[in-house]
């Protein structure tokens, strides 16, 4: 994890932010993979009231190390279910920034969007009616673009087109973020919610050992490595919970849209190389895109002519999203937020593999 | 034309309005969740006519021959007889009903309006349990059978849904009678209700909560458990429910007194156990080669339906056979795929089996 220096931050000042250090600060899921990086770098950054919102059962022994470190800041730990709006009220009181990080990991788009939409719904309807409210940092993901209409290659950035097509993508989780998003932006249409929305890439770090889907897929048995010269679209954890926290600070920045990725993307060949050399050693077979592509037009007619006998989880749209190969930029962050990616690429898949190779030690 | 509603828009709500779109002369034509962003959803990513947040608007407003009850099962019995009284047949997701009694007053209320209900027992209708079906029919067994075994497993470890209900406390499946059980053990049970006679059959269960779940501090959840039971003519059956048992299978065994069958529903394998005796050293070389030819039958019976479109999964494909035969026997006043009395007797033993490992518990913590 990355020690952030509050001094190294002072050319910043604190007249760029919104909120005072005093101020209390939500972090719903703030005990998940990001979120308690964003507690931490909130810490670090001096503020000194941050309440974490985690699911009853979850393990709060990294909260309480972070607790711990930051003795002087009160970390406070709510308990609570975001479907519950009694909670979603005692989770917003007196709060003037909410980082909203819960997520609905699920397989299904009912389950995405309930724990997606319906959570935020609550939270949104509970946050309006705080007075001290400043802004909402809605974090979304950047699957919810479509590269539908951009080329091989060419840019994706905050001004494509969002994926209107997720049913036929087959994304539930994507799916629940886009409607996620919408819901954000008609709160902020007609009650006036001033809010932020984050798109972070695929973030990664220590405390996740899996390689990423956009590298390739081992449904079949056998690794296909479908990502082969793409760029990977990498965020490492502490670099992308630094964008979220200065998101939800900056001055001017209403109503904004920020993909967070970080500098020098590696390909994804480059990727599985080196996690192969330094995690464990696999059998891979490299898929050409087009081939891929194919694949996924065959799967996806077939799904339709057996009506599902094989689910449409392997269609045009979704290669095309994960495999087609674009080009990302981080300049609005950098520019609007001040963000540079504090962790290199080559530190930080360092540390992945690192964490990884570990885990796989102890399996 | 038949015009069709679904209560309650989630997971399981979603399986049924795929198999009901692929259905010919199915329609669904309004779906209804007291939460509107729900029933929102539903309507749109199935292109459904309307959505509504009130059901009593739902069955004034829309036309429907049939409502699909997918509610948590504390509601089952109050939307069924509302949808009943608005002239609807209702399909009733599983568990049919908190207990017998309600099940007993709704299928009541039906015969008195003279409409039909039916419940989610949808792996009765697994490819092989239809296969299975029909040769019993066929006299396979030799009469009504000696013995059943049915097993259950369940993989707690599965996030999808162990988290949802170990992760919440106030959980709807924590606050059925039967908690966990009831929402998973109506699918072993019915297997072996479909072959009892009698309408109160002799329940002995026992049930405890796993080494697992009490390792994570969930001993409130029974999660291990095992019946017998018994009717009046004998017949006898064994019941196991597993969170531990690995694979997670789930099999019915039925052993008549001519011949016996196996139901592997984990992959669709019907074995008959055939009465043959060989002599001397010929029973030990000639009946795995039979066993073999079986196997491989079953492999192209699967294959052949898959090649033909229809071998979708089990309990997809078991959704749509039940849901397909409940409109039939709608329209068409053919019986029911599940009887009544089924679903009844199915009510009656998990009643009972909940209600003594309920007594058992109460001895344990009370030292009784």
């Amino acid at each position: 994890m990355t020690v952030l220096d509050v001094g190294a931050l002072s050319d910043t000042g604190r007249n760029g932010y919104i909120a005072e250090p005093e101020e209390r600060i939500l972090v719903t899921g703030g005990n998940g993979f990001i979120g308690s990086r964003v507690v931490r770098t909130l810490l670090s950054y001096g503020f000194k009231r941050v309440r974490c919102l985690t699911r009853p059962t979850s393990n709060s022994s990294a909260l309480d190390a972070i607790s711990k470190e930051f003795s002087r800041a009160n970390v406070e730990i709510v308990k609570g279910n975001l479907l519950s709006r009694d909670h979603c009220m005692t989770a917003v009181e007196g709060v003037s920034i909410v980082y909203h990080l819960a997520a609905g990991i699920d397989k299904t788009f009912p389950g995405c969007f309930l724990n997606s939409v319906v959570t935020t719904r609550n939270l949104l309807d509970a946050v309006m009616k705080e007075q001290a409210l400043k802004r909402f940092v809605n974090i979304s993901s950047l699957a919810v673009y479509s590269n539908d209409k951009i080329r091989r290659g060419g840019l994706m950035d905050e001004s494509c087109e969002v994926e209107t097509n997720l049913v036929e993508r087959y994304d539930p989780y994507a799916y629940g973020k886009v409607k996620q998003d919408e819901l954000v932006l008609e709160y902020a249409r007609t009650k006036g919610l001033p809010y932020v929305i984050v798109r972070p890439g695929v973030t990664f770090g220590p405390g996740k050992t899996k390689i990423p889907g956009r590298v390739g897929i081992d449904t079949f048995g056998v690794f296909l490595h479908l990502g082969l010269n793409n760029r990977m679209p990498l965020t490492y954890v502490d670099n992308c919970a630094e964008a979220i926290v200065l998101a939800g600070l900056r001055k001017g920045i209403e109503g904004e849209v920020f993909n967070i990725i970080d500098d020098d993307l590696p390909k994804s060949g480059e990727f599985l190389r080196r996690y192969k050399k330094q995690v464990h050693r696999f059998m891979s077979i490299p898929i050409p895109y087009p081939a891929f592509y194919l694949l996924n037009f065959l799967w996806e007619k077939y799904s339709k002519w057996s009506e599902g006998q094989l689910p449409p989880a392997f269609n045009r749209r979704m290669c095309a999203t994960y495999f087609k190969g674009n080009t990302y930029s981080n300049q609005k962050a950098k520019v609007l937020l001040g963000w540079h990616p504090r962790v290199g690429i080559t530190e930080g898949l360092e540390r992945f593999f690192g964490h990884a190779r570990e885990m796989m030690g102890h399996k | 034309m038949i015009k069709v509603g679904i209560i309650g828009c989630g997971k399981v709500a979603d399986q049924h309005a795929i198999q009901i779109q692929r259905i010919p002369g199915a329609e669904i034509v309004g779906v209804c969740d007291t939460e509107p962003l729900m029933a929102q959803q539903m309507c749109e990513r199935f292109k459904i006519g309307k959505y509504f947040t009130d059901v009593k608007e739902m069955l004034e407003t829309v036309k429907l021959d049939v409502v699909h009850i997918t509610t948590p099962p504390q509601s089952h019995f109050e939307l069924g007889k509302t949808c009943l009284e608005a002239g609807c047949n209702v399909y009733i997701e599983k568990p049919f009903t908190l207990n017998t009694a309600e099940a007993e007053e709704l299928i009541r209320f039906a015969n008195q309006k003279e409409l039909k209900l039916t419940a989610g027992h949808n792996a009765q209708f697994t490819h092989a349990m239809i296969r299975m079906r029909e040769l019993i029919k066929k006299e396979y067994l030799g009469g009504k059978p000696v013995h059943m075994e049915s097993i259950y497993c369940y993989n707690l470890g599965d996030k999808s849904y162990a988290k949802a209900l170990l992760g919440d406390s106030e959980h709807w499946v924590r606050r059925l009678p039967g908690s966990l059980l009831q929402n998973v053990i109506s699918h072993g049970i019915s297997k072996i209700a479909e072959f009892l006679n009698c309408d109160k059959p002799l329940v002995i269960a026992h049930g405890f909560t796993s080494p697992f779940l009490k390792s994570i501090g969930q001993g409130d959840i029974i999660d291990e458990v095992r019946v017998m039971i018994q009717d009046d003519d004998e017949t006898t059956a064994y019941f196991t429910f597993s969170s531990e048992i690995r694979p997670t299978i789930h099999q019915f065994r039925i052993y008549g007194r001519t011949n016996s069958l196996i139901v592997d529903d984990d992959h669709q394998i019907l074995m008959k156990l055939v009465n043959n005796e060989y002599k001397s050293y010929a029973r030990y070389f000639i009946p795995p080669f039979e066993y073999a030819k079986q196997y491989l039958d079953n492999w192209g019976a699967n294959f052949g339906k898959f090649i033909m479109k229809d071998f979708h999964l089990p309990f997809d494909a078991g959704l749509k056979t039940l849901i397909q035969s409940f409109y039939h026997s709608v329209l068409n006043k053919a019986p029911l795929p599940l009887s009544y009395r089924e679903i009844l007797l199915t009510s009656r033993i998990m009643d009972d089996t909940f209600a003594q490992i309920k007594n058992q518990r109460f001895s344990k913590e009370n030292g009784v």
